[in-house]
């Protein structure tokens, strides 16, 4: 029986060792970034259908989240945590319109590994009809679950 | 009048058991007990960033079962490329231990067994800073300082022996499940004081205790029961004589 006592200082020993090595981060596999999904769907028939072409920045950004992108659906908006909206200048089939999103943000801690992601929630929106009919609100939560957020009706 | 008793007296004999057993006691001291963990000043060598001390009061209710109060303060923190986290707090639990050692085995000096417990978690927690990159740039902010409470539940299998008079080491094995972190569905706690990753439903962990115990009571406990034969019938003056019990 006393052994046994006396055996188990040489098991916390290997715990802490064990301990020490597992300090170094674990690999993070999970999605951080909360985007908005949109869908898009022909106005006509109402049908779920992937524009020909769609182009999307932000406003006043030089780089392109899609550019020219064949089949896209749905598209994946980044909103700006550092802002209360974000400005997206989309070109559906070669047809520019802008659309805006007012949204509030707050922190969600996805794992000890990965860390912490900037959900939001979609306040209103705003948006240019050239190409664009209407756009859908179905879901104001923007996290990163794979659900969908907005249609987009053109 | 002589015969009338004696055969009182058989009659005494029939009625109570055919068979009359004797018993093997032994002397069972009851204690109290208070001891403290040396893993967590022990884990606090190797890692500065976290600290747990806890101890414990038990009291023996029997050779078998005691009540056990468990409390401790931990102090945690964690830094990676994109968070800064700490977090603090007490922790307590609650529950029993039972002994699957015999009492003419353990004597109160071993332990061998599995112990159950209810545990509780009040920390605060603040993450002073915390970042993303996304298309629009680096997203810096912090997360202010709130408290929260958690619920946990523990078995603690494990061991115990006492080394000198009243001087015992032991150890136990805690698997833990967890009930609630806290901190809502967003910001459940990394760390949770008394149970560990917050991020998980069930962790493990390891205590080793040195305690002190101080006797409070001595019960008799029946250890075994040993069968004699039935005693032969005999005269009136033979069963004076050879009924054991009567003197």
């Amino acid at each position: 029986m006393k052994r046994l006592s006396y055996f188990f200082p040489a098991l916390i020993f290997i715990y802490y060792s064990l301990h020490l090595v597992s300090c170094t981060p674990a690999a993070c596999f999970e999605e951080t970034n909360a985007y908005l999904k949109a869908s898009f769907y022909i106005n006509s028939t109402k049908q779920k259908l992937a524009p020909d072409s769609v182009t999307l920045s932000g406003l006043g950004q030089t780089d392109k989240i899609y550019d020219k992108a064949t089949g896209l659906q749905p598209a994946l908006f980044p909103l700006n945590a550092s802002s209360a909206s974000s400005t997206f200048v989309i070109t559906i089939n070669g047809i520019n319109d802008t659309i805006e999103f007012h949204h509030s943000h707050f922190p969600h801690l996805i794992s000890k590994e990965c860390g912490y992601s900037v959900y939001h929630t979609i306040d209103m929106h705003a948006f240019s009809q050239n190409n664009i009919d209407t756009i859908l609100i179905i879901n104001r939560n923007i996290t990163t679950v794979n659900e969908e957020n907005i249609r987009i009706f053109y | 009048m002589r015969r009338i008793f004696a055969y009182f007296i058989s009659l005494l004999l029939l009625l109570s058991a055919a068979e009359l057993v004797a018993q093997d006691t032994i002397l069972f001291p009851l204690k109290i007990r208070a001891g403290f963990d040396l893993v967590g000043p022990g884990m606090y060598i190797y890692d500065h960033d976290h600290l747990s001390m806890e101890g414990y009061l038990s009291y023996d209710k029997s050779e078998k079962i005691s009540f056990v109060l468990e409390g401790g303060y931990a102090d945690y923190r964690y830094t990676q490329y994109n968070y800064d986290y700490h977090t603090n707090g007490v922790f307590s639990r609650v529950g029993v231990d039972y002994n699957f050692l015999k009492p003419e085995i353990s004597k109160g000096k071993y332990w061998a067994g599995l112990g159950l417990r209810y545990g509780l978690s009040i920390y605060s927690s603040e993450t002073s800073m915390y970042e993303q990159e996304n298309y629009w740039g680096t997203f810096s902010s912090s997360i202010p300082k709130n408290s929260g409470t958690g619920h946990f539940l523990e078995a603690a299998p494990g061991f115990r022996t006492e080394l000198f008079r009243n001087l015992s080491l032991g150890w136990t094995l805690r698997l833990k499940f967890l009930i609630s972190g806290g901190g809502g569905k967003d910001l459940k706690p990394i760390y949770l004081p008394g149970f560990g990753n917050g991020g998980k439903i069930t962790t493990l962990g390891i205590n080793y205790y040195i305690s002190w115990s101080i006797p409070y009571k001595t019960k008799r406990v029946i250890t075994k029961p040993v069968v004699v034969e039935e005693p032969e019938e005999t005269d009136e003056e033979g069963i004076m004589q050879q009924a054991p019990g009567f003197r």
